[in-house]
C-alpha cells in the first residue's frame, strides 16, 4: 500500500491550515508526523481520512482516491484513531474492540478482534466496562479497536498523549510492529524522543507546510527543530538510535508563545 | 388613578341599581341560556347586550333575534359602559365578571342549571317576573306544556336511550334531558351507568349497554374537535345503520325554553319509529352474554 | 452477557411480554365482555355487539398502545445514540410537543377533514422541524445542558403555539382539549386512527432500525464512525426521518405521551450491554410494553374520566429524569 498525498491544501474557516503538502507513506513504514501546536498535523490526518474536504491537491491509496474506493471499502482500507477518543457508552472492552470489525460486517469478537486485543495487551480487560478503565487502559483499548480493522493504513492522532512512559513505549512498539507487519502507519507525536526512537521517517510540519521530511537524524537536527518549535535541543545517539531532549526556549520575547 | 376610575364607574352604576325592582330597560346577558330567555321575553329595545354565542345558529335557538342586538364576550369591561340596570349571568360561568360587577354596584341575577322540567319552567317564570313580563313567561310555559301533552302516549315497554354529547359526556340523572326522556317514555340508561348529571361515559360502556336509541347531540357541520370526533366513532356506526341514532342539536334542550318541546317532539317521533321488539342493530348478541 | 444468544433471548422475552400485555389490554375494559364469544364472532365475521366492542374499541386501543410505545422507545434510543446523550427523549427535547402543534393545526382547522392524511403529516412535519433544529443546535455530540435548553425552548414555543391554535380554532371544545395533546391518551381511538398512523410509524421504525450498525459505530464519536465507513448524513437522515414519521404519527393520534423514550432505553441499556445498535429494537419492544401497561393502569385506576396516559408515564418518568440529571451532573455526560 502506498498512500500518496500531493499538493494537498485544507482550509478551515478561510484559513489555509495545510498548504501545498506532498508526502508518500509506504506499507511497512512508521511515519511520525511532528510539529508545534497548530502546525496542521491533525488537519492533515483528517484530510487523509476523508473527514475534511481538500481545497486543492489529491490523496490516493494505491493510486485510487477515496471516492473511487467507495465509502464501505474505504472503511476497510484505513483505520483512524482520533485524538482524545471517547467511548460514549459503558460497553465492555470486548464490545468496543469488536466495533473495529464493523467495516467487515457485524461488530463481533472474531479472530481479528482477538488478535488486536492481544496485541494491545487488553485481553485481560475484555469483560471490564469502559467506565472502569484508567486513561492508559482506555487509550490501549481504543488502539486495539483501530487495530481490529486490520486495515493496510493506520492513522493515529497522538496515540501516546495520555500515557505513562511504560505504556507509551508499549504503544510505540505496537505501532512499529503494525508497520513491520505491512501496514502504512502515520502517528502524530509530540514526544520527540519517542518519535526519534521508533519512527522510520519523520515529517515535520510548521504553519501548514511540510518543513522537513526524512530520517529522524535528518529532521531532528538543531536547525529545523529551532525553526519550527523555537526550542534548542540536546541530542545524541545511543546504539545508533537518536534521542532528542528539548532543552531551552529560543526567542523568549515572542508574544505568540503557545501553552503546551 | 385606577381606583378613581372604578369609583367613578361605581357612582355611575349606583343610580340605575338604586332604582330597584323597576322594569329594567337596559338588560345585559352573560349566559347563553339567559340570552334565549331575555331575547324571547323582553322587547328587543330593552336588551343592551347578549353573549356572542347567541348569534351562532349551531348552539343558539335565538340566532335571528340576537343578530339585532350588540354582543359581549362576558367581560366586565364590555358591560360597564353599557350601564345596564340588570345583568343576568350563569351561576357557574363568568364568576370573576359577576363578582366584579357586584362590587361596582350593578344588579346581577344568577341563573342556576335546572335539574328537571319543573325547574326549567320555574326558571322561565323567575326570569320573566324580573323582566316585568310575567304574562309572557306564563304563556311560554303553557305552550311547552301543551306541546308535551300533545305527544303520543308513552308505550308500556319503555325503550332505552342514551344521550351522547361531545367528549363522551352524557345526560345523567337529575338533568333536564333526563326529565325530557322520561316525559316521552324513554328509559335513560345513563341514569343507571353514570352517577351525576354531567357524567362522562366510555364509548365501550355505551355500546355494551345496547340502548334502543342513541341520542346524539351534535351539529352536522361542527368544526373539528376531538370532542365531536367521538360522535363519529366507527363503533357507533351500527346504530346509525339501523336507524337507532337520533341526531338532536344540543341547543334544543340545553336551556329552559321552547326548544324543550321541540326536543320532546323529535324524541317521541324516534320512539314511535322503533316498533316494540324490533331487531337489535346487532345480531348474534344474546342479551345474557352481556350482563 | 452480551452474546448473540443472550440478545435473542432478551428480544423474545420482551416480545412475549408485549404480546401478553396486548392480550390483557384487549381483556380489560369498562364493561364486562364475553371475550370468547367476541373473538369467535369476529373471526366468523358475525356482526355482534361483543365483536364490535372488541374490533372497534379495544383492538385499536391495544394496537395503538403497542405501536405508540414502540415508536417512543425506538426513537428515544435512536436520538440518544445519535446525540450520544442519555437524556435525549422525544418529549424532553421537544419533538413530541412540536408534533402535537403540527397535528393540532392539521386537525382543528379542517385540513384533516378534507384530506385525512393531513393529520399524521401535520405531526410528521412538526416533529421533523423540531428534530432538524435540535441537530443544528447539537451539531456534534450534544452536552446535556444544550439538549435540555433546546428542549425547553422548543417545548415552550410549541406549547404556546398549540394553545394559541386551539384558542383560534373554530370549535368551542378546542380550547379544552389542550390537555389531550399535552398529556396523550388512547381512550376511544378507532381503527381509522390505526390506519392513518400505523403506516407512518412502521416506516419510521424501519428507518430508525436501519441505523443500528451506525449507532454502534457512533459510540466512538462521529469521526471514528465515519472512518469505519458510515456516512453521517445518511445516519442523520435515517434518524431524523424515522423519528419524524414515528413520533409525528404517534402524537397525531394519541397526543404527546412523555418520558417513555427516556425511561425505556435507560432500563434496557444494561440488558444489551449498552450497545446502542442492539438497544433500538429492545427499546422499541420495552416501550410498547410500558405504554400498554400504563394504558391498562389508567383503565384500572378508578377515576372518571380516566387519567390521561401522560400523567401515568410522567409519574414514572419524571423522578427517573431527575435522578439521571443528578448522576450526569456528577459524572459528566
Amino acid at each position: 500500500m502506498i498512500v500518496a498525498a500531493s499538493g494537498v491544501e485544507v482550509r478551515r474557516g478561510g484559513a489555509r491550515v495545510v498548504r501545498d503538502l506532498s508526502l508518500d507513506v509506504r506499507g511497512g513504514e512508521l511515519l511520525g508526523l511532528i510539529g508545534p501546536n497548530g502546525a496542521g498535523k491533525t488537519s492533515l490526518l483528517r484530510a487523509l481520512c476523508g473527514l475534511d474536504p481538500l481545497a486543492a491537491g489529491h490523496i490516493a491509496f494505491d493510486g485510487r482516491t477515496p471516492a473511487e474506493i467507495g465509502r464501505a471499502a474505504f472503511g476497510r482500507t484505513l483505520a483512524y484513531l482520533p485524538q482524545n477518543g471517547r467511548i460514549h457508552w459503558p460497553m465492555t472492552v470486548a464490545d468496543v474492540v469488536a466495533l473495529g470489525r464493523l467495516p467487515h460486517g457485524a461488530a463481533v469478537l472474531d479472530d481479528a478482534a482477538r488478535r488486536a486485543m492481544a496485541a494491545a495487551d487488553v485481553t485481560p480487560l475484555a469483560h471490564r466496562t469502559t467506565g472502569t478503565l484508567s486513561g492508559g487502559e482506555r487509550a490501549r483499548v481504543l488502539l486495539a479497536r483501530a487495530l481490529a480493522v486490520e486495515a493496510p493504513v493506520l492513522l493515529a492522532d497522538e496515540p501516546v498523549a495520555a500515557l505513562d512512559p511504560y505504556h507509551a513505549l508499549q504503544v510505540m512498539e505496537l505501532l512499529r510492529a503494525t508497520a513491520r507487519a505491512g501496514a502504512a502507519v502515520v502517528a502524530v507525536l509530540h514526544d520527540l524522543t519517542l518519535a526519534a526512537r521508533f519512527c522510520d521517517r519523520l515529517a515535520l510540519m510548521d504553519r501548514g507546510a511540510l518543513a522537513a521530511l526524512g530520517t529522524p537524524v535528518e529532521v531532528l537536527a538543531p536547525a529545523p527543530v529551532a525553526a519550527a518549535y523555537r526550542v534548542a535541543v540536546e541530542s545524541g545517539t545511543r546504539d545508533g538510535v537518536p534521542f532528542v531532549i528539548p532543552w531551552s526556549r529560543l526567542d523568549r520575547t515572542d508574544r505568540t508563545e503557545q501553552s503546551p | 388613578m385606577m381606583r378613581a376610575v372604578l369609583l367613578l364607574l361605581a357612582l355611575l352604576a349606583a343610580a340605575p341599581a338604586a332604582a330597584g325592582e323597576a322594569k329594567p330597560a337596559r338588560i345585559v346577558s352573560l349566559n347563553l341560556c339567559a340570552d334565549e330567555l331575555v331575547l324571547r321575553l323582553a322587547d328587543p329595545g330593552r336588551v343592551a347586550s347578549v353573549t356572542y354565542l347567541a348569534r351562532d345558529p349551531r348552539g343558539s335557538t335565538v340566532a335571528d333575534l340576537a343578530a339585532q342586538v350588540p354582543v359581549n364576550r362576558g367581560l366586565a369591561e364590555e358591560v360597564v359602559p353599557l350601564a345596564p340596570d340588570l345583568v343576568i349571568a350563569g351561576a357557574f360561568t363568568t364568576r370573576a365578571t359577576t363578582a366584579m360587577l357586584r362590587r361596582l354596584g350593578f344588579e346581577v341575577m344568577e341563573l342556576g342549571v335546572p335539574t328537571s322540567l319543573e325547574e326549567a319552567y320555574a326558571q322561565i317564570r323567575q326570569v320573566a317576573a324580573r323582566l316585568g313580563e310575567a304574562e309572557r313567561g306564563e304563556a311560554m310555559v303553557a305552550r311547552i306544556k301543551a306541546a308535551m301533552a300533545a305527544l303520543p302516549p308513552a308505550p308500556a315497554d319503555h325503550p332505552t336511550a342514551v344521550v351522547l354529547r361531545p367528549n363522551g359526556f352524557t345526560a345523567g340523572r337529575g338533568s333536564v334531558p333526563d326529565s325530557v326522556l322520561a316525559r316521552v317514555g324513554l328509559d335513560n340508561l345513563a341514569a343507571r351507568l353514570s352517577t351525576d348529571r354531567m357524567g362522562q361515559l366510555a364509548l365501550e360502556e355505551i355500546v355494551i349497554a345496547k340502548p334502543d336509541l342513541l341520542v346524539v347531540n351534535s351539529a352536522p357541520d361542527a368544526p373539528p374537535s376531538l370532542a365531536d370526533e367521538l360522535l363519529h366513532h366507527p363503533a357507533l356506526a351500527p346504530f346509525a345503520k339501523a336507524a337507532r341514532t337520533v341526531p338532536l342539536p344540543i341547543r334544543l334542550w340545553a336551556c329552559a325554553g321552547p326548544g324543550l318541546a321541540e326536543a320532546a317532539r323529535r324524541l317521541a317521533a324516534a320512539r314511535e319509529r322503533i316498533a316494540p321488539g324490533a331487531p337489535s342493530p346487532l345480531v348474534g348478541a344474546p342479551a345474557g352474554l352481556l350482563q | 452477557m452480551t452474546g448473540m444468544r443472550h440478545h435473542r433471548l432478551l428480544i423474545s422475552g420482551l416480545g412475549l411480554l408485549v404480546a401478553l400485555l396486548f392480550a390483557v389490554s384487549l381483556l380489560i375494559g369498562y364493561a364486562p365482555l364475553d371475550f370468547g364469544a367476541a373473538l369467535s364472532d369476529l373471526l366468523a365475521g358475525r356482526e355482534s355487539l361483543p365483536a364490535l366492542v372488541l374490533a372497534e374499541l379495544r383492538l385499536p386501543r391495544a394496537v395503538l398502545g403497542a405501536a405508540v410505545g414502540f415508536s417512543l422507545g425506538v426513537t428515544g434510543a435512536a436520538l440518544q445514540g445519535l446525540m450520544r446523550n442519555p437524556i435525549a427523549d422525544p418529549g424532553i427535547v421537544g419533538v413530541s410537543g412540536a408534533a402535537a402543534l403540527g397535528a393540532v393545526v392539521a386537525f382543528y382547522f379542517g385540513f384533516s377533514a378534507t384530506f385525512a392524511l393531513a393529520l399524521p403529516l401535520g405531526g410528521l412535519i412538526g416533529a421533523g422541524v423540531a428534530t432538524v433544529f435540535l441537530l443544528m443546535v447539537a451539531r456534534s455530540g450534544a452536552d446535556t445542558a444544550t439538549l435540555i435548553l433546546a428542549g425547553v425552548a422548543i417545548n415552550a414555543l410549541a406549547g404556546a403555539l398549540t394553545a394559541l391554535a386551539l384558542n383560534l380554532a373554530p370549535s368551542p371544545y378546542a380550547a379544552l382539549e389542550v390537555v389531550f395533546w399535552l398529556m396523550g391518551s388512547l381512550a376511544d381511538r378507532s381503527l381509522v386512527h390505526v390506519a392513518l398512523a400505523l403506516p407512518f410509524m412502521v416506516l419510521g421504525w424501519g428507518l430508525v432500525l436501519a441505523s443500528a450498525r451506525a449507532m454502534d459505530a457512533l459510540t466512538l464519536g462521529e469521526d471514528a464512525a465515519q472512518s469505519l465507513g458510515f456516512s453521517m448524513q445518511r445516519v442523520r437522515l435515517l434518524v431524523v426521518g424515522g423519528t419524524a414519521a414515528a413520533v409525528g404519527a404517534s402524537v397525531a393520534v394519541a397526543g404527546a405521551i412523555g418520558f417513555v423514550g427516556l425511561v425505556v432505553p435507560h432500563l434496557v441499556r444494561p440488558l444489551v450491554g449498552h450497545r446502542p445498535g442492539r438497544l433500538l429494537l429492545a427499546s422499541g419492544l420495552a416501550g410498547a410494553a410500558l405504554t400498554l401497561g400504563a394504558d391498562i393502569a389508567v383503565r384500572l385506576i378508578p377515576t372518571r374520566p380516566e387519567l390521561k396516559l401522560g400523567v401515568v408515564t410522567a409519574i414514572i418518568g419524571a423522578p427517573f429524569f431527575l435522578a439521571m440529571l443528578r448522576r450526569l451532573k456528577v459524572e459528566g455526560p
